[in-house]
């Protein structure tokens, strides 16, 4: 178990990896529609951005932890992505937990470095969910997210499990469908102003209710985006960061959390585990939500924002709409959230979705956002979760300063 | 898993038992929903297993539900999971609530999906697939 209880900020205990890790390089492929290359090219191609990037040689790579693909599949895929890149590294494994594999992949890139297991872990994410899929892949990705005897036998796709939890937060806090509509609204503005983002169209609130249903009460435009893509990090210990030439971002919280498997055993349908999760990594990180500039926030769907917005402590319990409503998750509110556009509007190519909400947060860190900077941004947070709220995962990441 | 084949899509996926839930499917064909009450904490759960889920005790005991409930929630599926359902859309997903406080996945029979309402009362339905599959499906109570 981590510490819990606030680590000193001079002095990382033991137990916590608080500031003993930093992200010291972060990079992408193309991401959206991109025919003509296989899952293990984008992976290849986010690698050696990100290696680029910081004047990394591929032999510096002794560590890999990667998702699964379903355009991939692998049983092993960072064993085979490593053979594919050319690289033989001592620490590797291929992680599972649905859309919180993201954050889970940097906390436990974190604790091997900071526990010797490796010295530079490549963070690896790709898929090719909109033009890699075979007829069989594309139904399995369809049918077989849900538990064969107890959900799926009914017809449940892995939406619907989303939308029975928004639908209950509209029956117990008035969350109103315009409000759904206004998350969807302000990721696409973030967008549109982000170079390489897959839909870049303005939309509007009513755009979005006449999107038509898929599952109530989500319309075609609640729901994000089916994407190619990849993207790549290295994670190595803080005291070997000098050996860079990109400025690090360190991790500073970790927090998982894993309330059930199946959507009728969710303890309840609008307060999560997020609740957890994120309490762990902010008292590891020893900072409160209001302390946070900028944050990425799992949005596969427009409800889940709102619910993670109270979950993750930036409005209170019940206020998620409201708080969106008053464009608190934009630029000039009170945590910019998903300023590339997020799952909604710039790609979701699966697994690696959540991982480009941290190249996000690490390149609003790094101050290299350009037009769609968030001034002073020192202090960020990313929240990845999956499987109907079943898996949790949040990381603090900070700059020098924040240490 | 048994994998579905894509010439198999049109088929909808049925239950396949196993060692824990082999009871709980037999009991659905005899038009029983079977749930679990712990003589040692009075914990009652769904679905069939080994032990306890709250206490970890042993000491279960196999009880036919009321088949009253509530939804809880509900979602009505208007784009279906692959080919299979398809012909069945717009159609209701339930979260229901049983009488006795599990929740289960279920969905409606004999009523309008778009009609569904939160905290509708509802009773259960053993839907008869083939030889081998009852499905527990709900109706509006009274329907």
């Amino acid at each position: 178990m981590f510490d819990t209880r606030p680590a000193s900020s001079s002095r990382p205990s033991l137990r916590s990896i608080r500031g003993r890790a930093a992200i010291v390089t972060a990079g992408r492929s193309a991401v959206g529609r991109v025919p003509g290359r296989s899952t293990l090219a984008l992976a290849c191609d986010a690698a050696k951005a990100a290696l680029a990037d910081a004047g990394i040689e591929r032999g510096a790579i002794d560590g890999v932890l990667t998702s699964v693909a379903f355009a991939a599949p692998f049983h092993r895929f960072s064993v085979a992505f490593s053979e594919y890149f050319g690289i033989v590294p001592t620490f590797s494994n291929t992680l599972q937990v649905s859309g919180a594999t993201a954050a889970t992949m940097f906390n436990i890139a974190a604790a091997a470095v900071a526990g010797g297991l490796a010295e530079n872990v490549l963070v690896l994410g790709a898929d090719s969910l909109l033009t890699g899929l075979s007829p069989d892949l594309a139904l399995r990705s369809m049918t077989e997210s849900r538990d064969q005897q107890y959900e799926m036998p009914f017809g449940i796709p892995v939406a619907n499990t989303f939308a029975m939890t928004a639908h209950r937060h509209m029956k117990e806090f008035g969350t109103t469908a315009e409000q759904f509509a206004k998350v969807a609204v302000i990721h696409r503005e973030h967008a549109m102003r982000t170079p390489g983002a897959q839909t870049t169209e303005p939309i509007t609130v009513d755009d979005v209710l006449s999107s038509g249903w898929v599952t109530t009460p989500y319309h075609k435009l609640d729901c994000s985006l089916i994407s190619d893509g990849a993207a790549a990090f290295v994670v190595s210990s803080a005291d070997r960061v000098g050996e860079f030439k990109s400025k690090p971002i360190y991790i500073l919280g970790a927090g998982e959390c894993y309330t059930h498997e199946h959507i009728f055993l969710m303890p309840s349908l609008t307060t999560t585990g997020a609740v957890q999760s994120s309490a762990k990594a902010y008292a590891m990180a020893g900072c409160t939500p209001s302390d946070i500039d900028v944050a990425g926030v799992y949005d596969c769907f427009t409800g889940t924002v709102i619910m993670m917005l109270e979950d993750l402590g930036f409005c209170p319990k019940g206020e998620g709409g409201r708080f969106v409503d008053d464009r608190q998750i934009t630029y000039g509110g009170s945590i910019p959230c998903n300023t590339h556009g997020g799952l909604l509007s710039f790609a979701h190519p699966g697994m690696p979705g959540s991982l480009l909400h941290f190249l996000e947060v690490v390149e609003q860190l790094r101050g290299r956002c350009g037009n769609r900077q968030v001034l002073g941004a020192e202090l960020g947070l990313v929240h990845s979760l999956g499987a109907g709220f079943a898996t949790q995962a949040t990381t603090i990441l900070g700059t020098e300063a924040t240490l | 898993m048994r994998r579905i084949e894509p010439k198999e899509a049109h088929i909808k996926p049925l239950p396949v038992p196993d060692a824990d839930s082999q009871v709980y499917w037999d009991g659905l064909r005899e038009g029983r929903l079977l749930l679990q009450h712990c003589n040692t904490c009075g914990h009652v759960q769904f679905y069939q297993q080994d032990i306890c889920r709250h206490c970890g005790g042993e000491a279960l005991e196999r009880r036919a539900a009321s088949g009253r409930g509530v939804v809880h929630s509900f979602s009505v599926v208007h784009r279906a999971p692959g080919p299979a359902f398809k012909q069945d859309t717009p159609y209701a997903v339930l979260l229901v609530e049983l009488a006795e406080g599990p929740r289960m996945i279920s969905s409606l029979v004999g009523g309008d999906p778009m009609a569904v309402e939160f905290d509708m009362a509802v009773e259960l339905v053993c839907e008869s697939i083939n030889d081998q599959v009852v499905l527990p499906r709900f109706r509006p109570t009274g329907a």
